[in-house]
């Protein structure tokens, strides 16, 4: 059952149905159990872990309360986290390493004889481990009470909107919503419906109908360059509407229930620089990073060489949480790398566009950096989507070659894309940039929508429902599920 | 409450009303209805000389109505192997006594593994035959396979048929990019094939389609349909030997192989292909002549 299918909707109806029949004082039973329900359908051998997982954090969160001093507090703190991250480390790094390890044995010519582990990783343990570890920092500085109710915690860890691709919640946040009692609201359910409906949108028809035209080129023995540029340029726009379809139906999951999940996207590919668009894209993973990684590595560093360094170990660590392989490691330094560039390159480039006048045109200007963030974006997805280093250098040198940005092979390359697919995909993905526009103007869609005719409001949800029923494509999991 | 449920019925009502016309354009197109041959024989079956098995090359491959042999053509598009056995055990009762089944090899009889149109079987095979059978995947194709992207897909490429870049029609540079394509296709799907075990599982299956057809008594031959010089390029001996007849001679099966693929009255003749590696009704009809003949000629008719 995962969330584009018509079991879930099924499900989540049940769940809001039920949810607004019984009293407060039994609606955290009911969302745990529909938490472990989802969550067992999906995964039901990683139950266990996930229980572990639960109740260990719950019980260090309070033991870590109970310290008396800051230093015995920190000493649990690390245990704890040192537990979680053991348990992540084992199962979706135990063969990286292991790989690595042995790899760099036979260059060296070692005997090396730790053997392949046949490991499956657990589903959503890299979002429930940082949602963990986040609580028990969170307990040590004292910015978060250990929660005391089992019931309470264990949906905080394993809320079934937010389990599987996040987004990645704070426990300050989440678990006061769960205590307080939602009244049923006309306002919360209709715009849950409308985001779940919006994520399903972007997902069936634009996400999964890209996926087989980017693979095709990717799983390709011999794509051409300005293939490779279409299909990288084409996988930035699935990946996005793959990841803010799945974080539109988790918040539209909350919201049917009275709860509001943080934001994770603010339109990134509209972003015009890389911190720009680390403000922008999966927000949860971005702040996550910046106060439980970067902050903690920057404390009592003044250097900029050591800031510099920090933001490459930041980013270092966002590339390993995505992925256990090499690729994803590249991916993260050259994220690094681009946002250690761009700081210390930022008044050479203000000078530069003074001295060759863009700054005088202020949207031209915009656009630019616009364009160039989106580019180094695409870049660096080449090592995201590559099957392998090998594969991810082969592409990216021909990413670079001039050649591969010919117009006249670009315009060649979308035959991997037959000609009715291609009309399909523009049509929605003109859709989906009108109601980027109009939110782009400071204004929710659903609001703006919220003032035009009932016609016109009810015209576009039967649109999206009937493009949905008919041309949407369903099947693949979404990318973010598997890290 | 009420007002909530005042406009979901609104808008559910609308969406159901715009939705049926899309439904039964869906239910009437030619590829929904791909099955309708054997479905209609299911209804109302009768004996038969011979019995065809294959994917979409046999499918386009054979039309015995004016041998006078009486045929059931069981080839879908696409179709794995593992099919052919279920089909095969489900119609073989209705082959007369010595009965021909010939089974189609093609480029991708070894390396096919996935069944992508499973829906194709939901009326002729009995539910416990189907693999992977999910109620809702049943249900909502048997009834409302306009709401199926893929059946909607191919229904309107049906209709669009010359809604193509020209260099995706089938003949453009003389069938050589249509053979290009397929060609690349085929040897993702052997590469997956391999990587994961699949070939082994199939070669294996036909032999058990041959056990099969020697323990109920059926006379069994396997061919290979002609194909197109342009087609011929790609799939070479070298290719064919490394996707196809290594399996195949491993085999050691005692059966005849007729082999037309580069069958030289098709090769050089666009007339009677609808593409480079599919014969349209001309080329059929001339093909199964050919067949008839050397069947006869093998004593097997």
């Amino acid at each position: 059952m995962t969330f584009i299918s018509i079991e879930f909707l099924l499900f989540l109806a049940i769940i809001v149905f039920t949810y607004y029949l019984i009293p407060h004082r039994l609606r955290w039973i009911l969302l745990l159990v529909a938490s472990y329900v989802f969550y067992a359908i999906l995964s039901i051998q990683f139950i266990p872990l996930l229980l572990a997982s639960t109740a260990f954090t719950y019980f260090t969160g309070i033991i870590i309360e109970k310290q008396e001093t800051r230093k015995q507090k920190k000493k649990v703190m690390l245990f704890g986290i040192s537990v979680l991250l053991f348990f992540l480390g084992w199962f979706k790094y135990f063969n990286f390493v292991n790989d690595s390890l042995r790899a760099i044995a036979k260059y060296m010519d070692w005997n090396y004889t730790v053997p392949y582990q046949e490991i499956v990783l657990p589903l959503a343990i890299s979002f429930y481990t940082f949602q963990a570890v986040s609580y028990l920092v969170d307990i040590y500085y004292g910015k978060q009470k250990a929660e005391r109710h089992y019931g309470y915690f264990s949906i905080f860890f394993a809320f079934f909107p937010q389990l599987v691709a996040g987004p990645i919640e704070r426990a300050k946040k989440l678990l006061p919503q769960f205590k307080v009692e939602q009244n049923f609201n006309y306002e919360n359910l209709s715009y849950g419906m409308k985001r779940i409906a919006w994520g399903f949108f972007k997902k069936t028809l634009i996400a999964d109908r890209l996926a087989p035209i980017v693979s095709s080129v990717f799983d390709s023995p011999n794509p051409t360059g300005s293939q490779i540029v279409l299909a990288t340029i084409l996988f930035s726009l699935q990946l996005f509407a793959d990841f803010s379809a799945c974080s539109d139906i988790a918040i539209g999951c909350a919201r049917m229930l009275g709860i509001n999940l943080t934001e994770n996207f603010k339109q990134p590919h509209f972003a015009v620089s890389i911190s720009d668009f680390w403000s922008r894209w999966h927000i949860t993973l971005s702040t996550w990073l910046r106060d439980y990684v970067f902050v903690p590595l920057c404390k009592g560093k003044k250097k900029r060489s050591e800031i510099y360094l920090a933001i490459l170990i930041t980013f270092l660590v966002s590339g390993i949480w995505h992925g256990a392989a090499w690729n994803f490691v590249l991916w993260g330094l050259i994220h690094g790398f681009y946002r250690v560039f761009g700081d210390y390159t930022k008044h050479f480039r203000a000078k530069m566009a003074s001295f060759i006048q863009l700054d005088r045109s202020p949207v031209l200007h915009k656009w630019v950096k616009i364009a160039i963030t989106f580019l180094l974006v695409c870049f660096s997805r080449v090592f995201f989507r590559s099957d392998s280093v090998t594969h991810a250098f082969e592409n990216a040198q021909l990413f670079l070659t001039i050649n591969s940005w010919r117009p006249s092979g670009i315009v060649k390359a979308f035959e991997i894309f037959s000609l009715l697919d291609l009309v399909i995909f523009i049509f929605f993905f003109i859709i989906v940039q009108i109601f980027q526009y109009i939110e782009r103007k400071n204004v929710s869609t659903w609001e703006w929508l919220s003032q035009r005719s009932i016609f016109a409001r009810f015209a576009f949800y039967i649109f999206i429902i009937v493009s949905v029923l008919i041309f949407g494509v369903s099947g693949n999991g979404f990318v973010y599920g598997g890290f | 409450m009420r007002r909530l449920f005042i406009k979901l019925t609104i808008i559910i009502t609308v969406v159901l009303l715009l939705f049926m016309p899309v439904n039964n354009f869906v239910k009437h197109s030619h590829d929904y209805n791909i099955d309708h041959a054997i479905l209609a024989f299911k209804k109302h079956p009768y004996p038969v000389d011979i019995i065809n098995l294959g994917a979409s090359h046999s499918m386009y491959g054979y039309y015995f109505k004016p041998t006078g042999l009486s045929h059931l053509d069981l080839a879908l598009p696409g179709q794995t192997i593992q099919y052919d056995y279920k089909l095969l055990r489900e119609y073989g009762k209705y082959l007369k006594p010595g009965g021909v089944v010939i089974v189609s090899i093609s480029q991708i009889t070894f390396a096919n593994s996935e069944t992508k149109n499973v829906g194709n079987y939901y009326k002729i095979l009995d539910r416990t035959e189907i693999e992977p059978f999910r109620l809702i995947d049943y249900y909502s194709y048997l009834y409302v396979p306009g709401s199926n992207s893929g059946s909607f897909n191919s229904a309107l490429s049906g209709k669009l048929k010359n809604f193509k870049w020209n260099s995706h029609q089938p003949w453009a540079n003389n069938g050589k990019n249509y053979s290009e394509r397929k060609y690349a296709k085929v040897e993702a799907q052997y590469r997956e094939a391999v990587e994961n075990d699949n070939i082994e599982r199939n070669v294996k299956q036909l032999k058990e389609i041959v056990d099969y057809c020697n323990e109920k008594g059926y006379r069994v031959i396997l061919t290979m349909e002609p194909a197109h010089q342009s087609y011929q390029e790609y799939f070479n001996e070298e290719v064919m030997n490394r996707l196809v007849f290594q399996y195949l001679n491993a085999l050691e099966l005692d059966v005849p192989f007729l082999n037309y693929m580069s069958d030289q009255r098709f090769v050089d003749n666009r007339d009677y292909f609808i593409d480079p590696d599919h014969l349209n009704s001309e080329g059929r009809k001339m093909y199964s002549w050919i067949v008839y003949k050397d069947l006869k000629k093998l004593g097997y008719l």
